[in-house]
């Protein structure tokens, strides 16, 4: 398949016979690859692509779509997205991991690819962290544990105490979701079954409707609903209290050893030279440290988690252990059936 | 004219046919409608290809059985499960089954009914449309869309729509270009592209 | 609850600027598509899919139904004009219209199915005003149960409501559902029918299979046509209809309107068989039913009032339950989840504006396409000269081009083709794509909700039955299921009582 490598067009807003003459001198076709020098003096040699392998409209489309926007002047480039959808990600992200070393592709990655995805799926599906050069962290999505409000559960011990089967929604197999959930019932010792739904509304709805007597979606999915008096949160599955939701316990603070999070971070494909990952980087903490972007992390209740690449790389396999050892320990099977 | 309507028209002869009865019958000898219903369903079904007799359904039968076969193989090999806890074989294997079966009895049953339509030198042509698309798809990630583009138009108007070589030649050109203005110019679309 | 706070809200959100646009597009591309021989709505729709994916949701429904409800209006003009009818809906308007046609009165039948078009369309979107909000009240009561028996009920009734082989009509349904279960198993992760492809391994995206099977599959299919007679159409002369001819097709009007939404609401019917119900009831009805078939006004109002009331009532089983009640609908449902919206009973509550303002674009599209139908008829006679020939390449590119833009990806286009092709062996073999791609619609639905209400009900399947909603659903999906076997027990005895038709029967069952 055909990266996008260079491409100068559409300043064109002339008369359309105008455009076609124009364009056919104006604009670079995106078949012939260029090759650019390693030391990264010619970075960015023209617009950096960053693919998303998530539909537009969910929280990973939006954070690029917020990053691309205020990252490019800071690069002195275009940065346009691409959506490839597809195994939740993991085909965007194995298609960045070969491409061309030269920073002028770049993907968001979810940590639950890596960190949790793995225990669900079979190995060659599975993508490994050390095959991408991480460039910064960007934010931390957290997973909050509600109630219907009608069922007046309030507290894990009112849940551990209420002595009965509870049906409990996910948003689908191998996510955060799921994973939290389910150590958490098992270290409870609460008798549940999981039942996965696809994405965080429609486990949203089972619950308002009575259908299942717990859900654990995301914060921004499940605020409205909270906020309403509709749902009551239980716990947060963040190692530290969201900013957000500073009155609802962490699972830790609960007594459960159960730290889970939506984290995501960009990244580049393995060999990337190091001086365009330090371009890359200098524009990303620009983007970070815009108003626009504060503003944009505020409204959907993400939590900056800028940290550095190397770091972020080294706490998702710390994450992956974790959760696989977690997973051992409480026989906790993501793979549902078996 | 339209293969819909082709397609609806044994159903739209059927029906006035039964709310008139014999009084179309009537109409016949007038000069102002000189068309009845059963006259025009006659026309259309004269512009309806051939049928394609009975091996027809026999080979459609057997291709969806194999395929329900090949259903079931690969549903077994998944996993079943029990109905409570159900693998992930269990939804595919009750299809494939329900799929083998139905052939089966298209194949005893369904033979006399003549729904299939023949295939004539014509069909030649969807073969050879169907090679073009093939070999668009091939070349695009090569050269970019516009020369496959252009090469695609062409040979569409000039040997499947028996236009003229001029026109052919004008009109491929022209939509070539509203391609790449709109395409490429106007919604930058990251496709191939050499220009 | 608030009624009509939303609704008015609706009509905000169509009065921007941009629905308008948008509204006035589609339905001109409806208009269009109607006239022009070769591609139907469905078609049309599928493969404006891509070109829908950049804006609003909105906005994008505004769009797609515009083309739908236009067409109606559009197939019109080659039914009275060339005796050829441009859309199946059509088909019975060909009789008087093109009777009244040779009389030199294509303008009355022309104006006549227009006024009956918009009146029908009206009467429709009334109704779906006023019963929405009723089933949406029942929104929460909607579990996984609930939705596994009506997504078993839809697919029943379009694969057995359709025209060609019963048994031809399940096996293009369950190889939609067996499409369905291509990819990543929603509850165990494992991965089904993917040949461990990646690419597989999210399943199969519904906008190439329907742009494959409808759209690809309909040109290839034409390629092969044979018959280019086209004749030169009739003048048309006068467009408004007089006030006697108008007199005599209010009664036509009116029972079409009511005839068609009730035929429009139940999945598998829609426009097609509710025109054919009109013209018969018609002329049932008529005190001299042999002017029928030459020339009688009621013979156009009738079949056009019942078809547009029926194209837009269809949509009350889509927006309301999320039950697509045709091929048309089913692809509307797939262009409402690449939008991130999914109809069912939430829709009305979780996004009023999308709702209200689909639902009202509907009165200003029926608007717009009144006010062009009459005077713009000389124009469409025109489009009308564009050949085929010149239009299948085009169509074919926006197809290919279109569906690679959805996901930037080369393996889509691999997939259109292939289902282009399977369309258009279908059609060879006398298979109906709608089943196909409506199961496949439907398929995640079906088994996702039918394994999470087995997990809810701890394995035990009594519990579809004792849940009220459910409970009913399923009764009625047994109805369908016995009701044509009553039916043919009785035709065999009275068949068996009266010989003399025995041929005709015959003759009639080729099409059963």
């Amino acid at each position: 398949m055909i990266k996008s490598t260079f491409s100068r067009r559409s300043v064109l807003g002339a008369g359309t016979g105008l455009a076609l003459a124009l364009a056919l001198t104006a604009c670079g076709g995106n078949v012939a690859g260029n090759s650019a020098p390693s030391d990264g003096s010619k970075f960015p040699s023209g617009p950096v692509t960053l693919t998303i392998g998530a539909a537009p409209g969910g929280s990973t489309d939006l954070i690029g779509r917020a990053l691309a926007e205020n990252a490019s002047a800071g690069l002195g480039a275009p940065i346009p997205v691409v959506n490839k959808p597809g195994a939740n990600g993991a085909l965007a992200t194995k298609e960045v991991g070969g491409a061309k070393a030269d920073g002028q592709t770049l993907v968001i990655l979810n940590a639950s690819l890596f960190a949790i995805t793995p225990l669900a799926v079979s190995a060659d599906e599975a993508v490994k962290i050390e095959d991408y050069e991480v460039i910064t962290g960007i934010s931390q999505d957290d997973y909050v544990l509600v109630t219907n409000a009608g069922s007046g559960l309030k507290t894990m011990e009112q849940l551990t105490k209420a002595g009965k089967k509870f049906n409990f929604a996910t948003t689908g197999v191998g996510t955060g979701s799921q994973l939290a959930q389910a150590l958490l019932f098992k270290q409870a010792g609460i008798d549940g079954t999981d039942v996965p739904f696809d994405g965080g509304a429609p486990a949203m709805t089972a619950l308002l409707g009575n259908q299942v007597d717990v859900a654990t979606i995301q914060l921004a999915e499940a605020m409205p609903q909270i906020k309403a008096g509709k749902l009551n949160p239980v716990v947060v599955f963040s190692k530290e209290r969201n900013q957000y939701l500073a009155d609802t316990p962490t699972a830790i603070e609960a007594g459960y050893d159960v730290p889970v999070s939506q984290f995501r971070a960009v990244a580049a494909p393995k060999g990337t030279p190091e001086p365009v990952l330090e371009k890359l980087r200098a524009a990303f903490k620009t983007a970070f440290a815009s108003e626009a972007y504060k503003a944009f992390n505020k409204q959907n209740l993400f939590t900056a988690a800028e940290n550095d690449g190397a770091q972020v790389a080294k706490d998702w396999a710390a994450d992956a252990a974790k959760f696989k050892e977690l997973a051992q320990k409480y026989d906790v099977d993501l793979g549902g059936g078996k | 004219m339209t293969s819909s309507s082709r397609q609806e028209a044994p159903l739209g002869t059927s029906t006035p046919h039964a709310a008139s009865g014999t009084g179309s019958s009537a109409i016949e000898a007038d000069p102002v409608e000189p068309l009845t219903a059963e006259q025009l369903a006659a026309e259309w079904d004269e512009e309806r290809p051939p049928h394609a007799g009975p091996l027809a359904n026999v080979a459609a039968g057997v291709v969806t059985a194999l395929l329900g076969v090949a259903g079931v193989a690969m549903s077994l090999s998944m996993g079943i499960g029990t109905p409570e806890r159900p693998e992930a074989g269990m939804w595919p294997l009750i299809i494939s089954l329900v799929m083998a079966v139905l052939s089966v009895a298209l194949l005893l049953f369904g033979r006399k009914t003549l729904d299939a339509e023949a295939f004539s030198s014509s069909s030649l042509q969807v073969a050879a449309g169907v090679g073009t698309l093939i070999g668009f798809v091939l070349v695009i990630g090569l050269t970019g869309f516009e020369i496959p583009t252009l090469l695609l138009t062409f040979f569409w108007l000039r040997f499947l729509g028996k236009e003229t070589w001029r026109m052919s030649i004008l009109l491929s050109a022209i939509v070539t270009a509203a391609f790449y203005l709109t395409f490429v110019v106007a919604l930058s679309v990251p496709i191939p592209h050499l220009f | 609850m608030d009624i009509f706070g939303p609704v008015l809200n609706g009509f905000g959100v169509v009065l921007e600027p941009t629905n308008l646009l948008y509204c006035l597009i589609g339905v001109v591309i409806g208009m269009l598509i109607g006239v022009l021989p070769g591609l139907g709505p469905a078609a049309t729709i599928a493969i404006l899919l891509p070109l829908t994916y950049g804006v609003e949701p909105v906005t994008a429904i505004i769009m797609l139904s515009g083309i739908f409800y236009g067409a109606q209006y559009g197939g019109t003009i080659t039914s009275v004009l060339l005796r050829l009818p441009g859309e199946a809906s059509s088909v019975v308007t060909v009789f008087d219209g093109y009777a009244l046609a040779r009389q030199g009165r294509a303008g009355t039948a022309l104006g006549i199915a227009a006024i009956g078009s918009f009146f029908g369309g009206t009467v429709s979107i009334i109704g779906l005003t006023l019963l929405a909000p009723i089933v949406a009240g029942f929104a929460l009561s909607f579990g996984p149960p609930e939705y596994t028996a009506l997504a078993m009920l839809g697919i029943l009734l379009v694969a057995t409501v359709s025209n060609g082989s019963k048994i031809k009509s399940i096996i293009a349904a369950s190889v939609g559902l067996l499409l369905a279960t291509v990819g990543r198993d929603g509850f165990t992760g494992e991965s089904r029918f993917t040949f461990g492809s990646l690419s597989l391994s999210d399943g199969l995206d519904f906008v190439p299979i329907a742009m494959g099977i409808f759209g690809l599959g309909e040109i290839l299919y034409n390629l092969e046509e044979r018959h280019n007679k086209v004749q030169a159409p009739a003048k048309v002369a006068n467009v408004w209809p007089s006030r006697k001819d108008l007199k005599e097709s209010s009664g036509a009007i009116g029972r079409g309107s009511v005839l068609g939404f009730f035929l429009g609401i139940l999945p598998g019917g829609g426009a097609t068989i509710a025109s054919l119900a009109a013209y018969a009831m018609e002329k049932k009805r008529a005190k001299n039913p042999e002017r029928f078939g030459r020339g009688a006004v009621e013979g156009v109002a009738a079949p056009e009032t019942a078809n547009n009331a029926a194209a837009t009532s269809s949509f009350i089983p889509l927006l309301t339950l999320g039950i697509p009640a045709n091929a048309t609908m089913a692809i509307i449902f797939g262009a409402l989840l690449i939008q991130g919206v999914t109809p069912g009973p939430q829709l009305v509550q979780d996004n009023p504006e999308l709702f209200w303002g689909v639902v009202n674009s509907m009165y200003i599209g029926n608007i717009l396409l009144l006010i062009m139908s009459i005077p713009l008829v000389g124009v469409f006679v025109k489009i009308l000269r564009i050949r085929a020939a010149i239009l299948a390449p085009i169509t074919v590119l926006i197809t290919l081009i279109g569906v690679y833009t959805i996901n930037n990806s080369i393996f889509d286009i691999w997939l259109v083709i292939a289902f282009g092709v399977l369309g258009y062996l279908m059609k060879k073999f006398g298979f109906e794509p709608g089943p196909l791609v409506l199961a496949f619609v439907l398929g995640s639905l079906l088994e996702e909700n039918l394994r999470r209400s087995l997990l809810l009900f701890g394995g035990d399947p009594a519990g579809f039955v004792t849940r009220p909603i459910s409970g009913v659903l399923l009764l009625l999906f047994l109805l369908v299921v016995l009701l044509p076997l009553l039916q043919k027990a009785v035709k065999k005895s009275r068949a068996n009582r009266s010989l003399n038709t025995a041929p005709h029967k015959e003759k009639e069952k080729e099409t059963v």
